[in-house]
């Protein structure tokens, strides 16, 4: 990168300076005698960089219509080639994602029954005799005594209700 | 230069290459198989697919027994930080930690590498050692199968009870544990690298338990149960036993004992095995007089007995040998069979005994099945005793006749008492009615007695209920026959019969076509209290209704009936107390009590009844009896008449006469079935109020 300084020391040895051996000599004489105020260099001082603006919208890539030809081949093939290996891992694949299914409804079926058995064995426990005895007992409700109980003897036509 | 390095780098490749070969061959060739079996052993996973034990049904489908998953907690004693563990899982648990502290150790000092530490976890316990089995690695979770009883300790004595390995240890669980056990399945599954399952491999399917329904009813065995406890628990007996048979298939519709207990919980080391013993199928009694039905009908088929026919009581004494037999009724002389069998003399059945005789009365007690094994699938069964007939002694077949010397169960009486009320066929006890989906079959009955007898042991069963001892058992709305029983218990230790007693009562209903046996037993009794009619009758009269009321039979009679009818107006009419001694001496196998008074008399006359003339007064000819006396029929005591219009009988005409009969006097019929009339209701006789309807049932 070059600085300022530097820049302008080119200058001046662009305009009067001398040349060759004698220009060495008298560097190595001003770096013995180093100016205490002057800079140093930086690193890569001596390169100069620009800008340049190149045109290439003039330029026109030759048509090829035997490497455009294999282009499409090479990607036909790469296609088909895709097609076939995925169509060869679709089994697969997909008897994978319904072993997971599977799996899971067996789990789910087995869940399921064991749900069922424990809702059954609930409801035994409810509708236990000991259990609708001791239930009617603290109602005061009582199995009718004899002469209590009415036997309806077939409902006549159009009647809505049996009666005695 | 250049082709020296490629060379170098041609031959490193090839190297590589030859490097890789190697191992692929060693790998997919050499050691294909131990590695395809280490990757499966990663990959899979083998899961066992648990068979629940088969559920028990009673006869309407609802269950009795079944199971369910359940999960316990086990570690390795050998590898844990016993205080750790106790601490954490006692806490979890609910458990005392310094118990579990002390079981741990033990097992670890012990070197076991395997300790349960909890079975049957709730849900929230499970939950929570879930959460610790994510942290520790000690501890292991396991999954069973646990038995339930929704009912607690109904019918605890059939269903009996599992272990915890749910093997069968007692009742129908054991006997069909084969059956009921179920095969668990297995299957390996393939599964990803978070250890879920992917697909089963190879699978061996479960084969779930069968399921047994039984021929007991719920309802019917809840109710024999409550009453036969509140029995046992009024007439401070020591245990007792209903059994509740259908007489025409010998399905057992209730077989309740008690003491009783609840199968969901464990045998416990040291308890008490009374309660766990099946009373009426495994523990057998003398039964005493309710065994005079095998007497009598014996006496029926074997002589020209009949129930008019003139028995002479002798007083109420007889001597025998050198031993005396005495009747509680001391002025029963000449009777018919029927009175001395509502009666239940011991003097007349012995009188029919000796005309039976030794041979034909040991036949006919093996025909009605006692003395062995009835066959159903419990464990525990008691055949009973009947000695060969070279262990007779000359006293054996008086003994036999009013039911000494010779031990029964009450599913044997129940049995009998199904051959009176199928009209002569001796079915076999049914428990299971389905293994499975597979109906049973009905064992071919096994004729007995001949129709017409059997016909008639019903009515002199009847009898008994109507003007006899089981007077208490009488039920509303139904006709029903039975027999009444009460034997001293015999102590063993005193080698004398004491003053306890197994009270028991067989019966039936309705007459015309028996639906129902029920045979009641209490064992150890006390006092007149605790005799068969009086203790054991009403629990009939309870335990029949309400199986008559579940099959909905209909009713053969007025439901509004006279409490009781009385021969005579004493109460020692219905105190037939039988006391048969030995003049002192010990052991008096034919000490007998029968069946104490059970109802209270309306009118006390001063006088103790007679039943039939003295013999003396009468002309002899008295076809049964040693002292030759014999008289016309007994002389019974009728009620009253009431005037007025009466119902006619219709008994043993055809459909077509009754109604004609009716139609022309004016009656309004309510026939029901069809055949010959069997029962009609009112009685006939019985006062006809102005539009009453008579109900006629007729059968075949």
């Amino acid at each position: 990168m070059a600085t300022l300084p530097a820049f302008f020391k080119k200058n001046e040895e662009g305009a009067g300076a001398p040349r060759g051996r004698d220009a060495a000599t008298r560097t190595n004489r001003m770096r013995a005698v180093r100016d205490p105020f002057q800079l140093r260099a930086l690193p890569h001082e001596h390169l100069f960089l620009y800008n340049k603006r190149i045109d290439n919208s003039r330029l026109v890539r030759e048509a090829d219509p035997k490497s455009r030809g294999a282009c499409w081949s090479a990607i036909g093939a790469a296609s088909v080639l895709a097609v076939l290996l995925t169509s060869a891992s679709a089994p697969s694949v997909a008897t994978t994602i319904a072993g997971y299914k599977l799996e899971a409804l067996r789990i789910e079926e087995r869940r399921l029954l064991e749900e069922h058995r424990g809702l059954d064995l609930q409801e035994a426990e409810l509708l236990s005799p000991a259990r609708l005895d001791r239930l009617a007992q603290q109602n005061n409700l009582v199995a009718p005594s004899s002469g209590q109980v009415f036997h309806l003897e077939g409902k006549p036509q159009g009647a809505v209700a049996m009666a005695k | 230069m250049v082709e020296r390095r490629l060379t170098c780098l041609a031959v490193i490749i090839l190297l590589w290459g030859a490097a890789i070969l190697k191992n692929l061959i060693s790998l997919q060739v050499v050691h294909h198989r131990e590695y395809a079996i280490r990757a499966r052993s990663i990959q899979e996973v083998e899961v066992e697919i648990p068979a629940p034990r088969g559920t028990i049904f009673d006869r309407d489908g609802r269950p009795l027994a079944m199971s369910l998953a359940s999960r316990s907690v086990f570690i390795n004693p050998m590898k844990v930080d016993i205080g750790v563990a106790s601490d954490l899982l006692g806490y979890l648990l609910h458990m005392d930690r310094g118990e579990l502290f002390l079981k741990i150790k033990q097992a670890a000092d012990a070197h076991r590498g395997y300790l349960t530490i909890k079975r049957k976890l709730t849900p929230e316990e499970y939950d929570n050692l879930l959460n610790l089995k994510s942290r520790v690695e000690w501890v292991s979770l396991s999954h069973e199968s646990q038995r339930h009883y929704p009912n607690g300790t109904l019918a605890a004595h059939v269903l009996g009870s599992v272990d915890f390995e749910e093997k069968g240890n007692a009742g129908i669980e054991k006997s069909l544990d084969t059956e009921l056990r179920g095969t668990p399945g297995r299957t390996r599954l393939l599964t990803d690298v978070h250890r879920r399952g992917i697909a089963p491999q190879t699978s061996i399917p479960a084969k779930p338990g069968t399921s047994l329904t039984l021929t007991i009813d719920e309802r019917l065995q809840f109710v024999a149960e409550r009453e036969i406890a509140a029995a046992v628990l009024s007439y401070n007996a020591a245990s007792g036993s209903v059994v509740v048979m259908k007489p025409d298939t010998g399905d057992i519709l209730a077989m309740a004992s008690y003491p009783t207990f609840d199968p969901n919980i464990p045998v416990e080391r040291g308890e008490d095995a009374k309660p766990r013993m099946n009373h009426a199928f495994s523990v057998p009694f003398e039964p005493g007089s309710v065994y005079k039905v095998v007497t009598y009908s014996a006496g029926f088929e074997t002589t020209d007995l009949r129930p008019e026919t003139p028995i002479n009581c002798n007083g109420g004494k007889l001597t025998f040998g050198i031993r005396t037999i005495h009747d509680s009724h001391a002025g029963m002389w000449v009777v018919p069979a029927a009175t001395a069998f509502a009666k239940s003399s011991n003097i007349g059945a012995i009188q029919v005994g000796l005309k039976v005789g030794q041979v034909n009365m040991h036949d006919y007690m093996l025909r009605f099945g006692f003395g062995q094994k009835t066959g159903l699938p419990l464990p525990g069964e008691s055949p009973g005793k009947v000695y060969r007939l070279e262990r007779w002694g000359k006293t054996s077949l008086a003994s036999v006749s009013m039911g000494q010397e010779v031990s029964v169960t009450t599913l044997q009486l129940a049995q009998a008492g199904c051959v009176i009320a199928s009209g002569g066929m001796l079915v076999k006890p049914r428990l299971v009615l389905k293994r499975g989906d597979r109906t049973e079959p009905v064992p071919a009955p096994v004729r007995v007695l001949k129709p017409e007898n059997a016909i008639t042991m019903r009515q002199m069963m009847e009898g008994v209920v109507l003007v006899g001892t089981g007077s208490r058992a009488r039920l509303a709305g139904y006709s029903s026959g039975g027999k009444t029983g009460s034997a001293q218990i015999y102590d063993y230790a005193s080698k004398h019969y004491t003053h306890t007693y197994n009270g028991s009562y067989m019966g039936f209903a309705p007459m015309a076509n028996p639906q129902v046996v029920v045979v009641v037993t209490l064992n150890g009794t006390h006092g007149e209290s605790g005799f068969g009619g009086h203790a054991a009758a009403p629990v009939f009269k309870i335990v029949a209704g309400e199986a008559l009321r579940v099959f909905d039979v209909p009713k053969d009679l007025p439901e509004n009936v006279p409490a009781r009818t009385l021969v005579a107006g004493n109460p020692e009419d219905l105190n037939d107390l039988a006391i048969a001694d030995l003049g002192g001496a010990g052991h008096n196998i034919l000490q007998d009590t029968e069946d104490a008074a059970t109802g209270e008399a309306e009118t006390a006359p001063p006088e103790p009844p007679v039943y039939g003339p003295h013999p003396v007064e009468t002309a002899p000819g008295v076809p049964l009896g040693p002292p030759a006396a014999a008289g016309p029929p007994p002389a019974v005591a009728a009620p009253p008449r009431p005037q007025g219009p009466r119902v006619p009988n219709f008994r043993g005409m055809t459909m077509r006469a009754v109604l004609a009969e009716a139609a022309a006097k004016g009656l309004f019929i309510l026939p029901d079935g069809s055949g010959i009339a069997r029962v009609q209701s009112p009685p006939p006789g019985a006062p006809l109020h102005q539009g009453e309807r008579i109900r006629v049932q007729f059968a075949q």
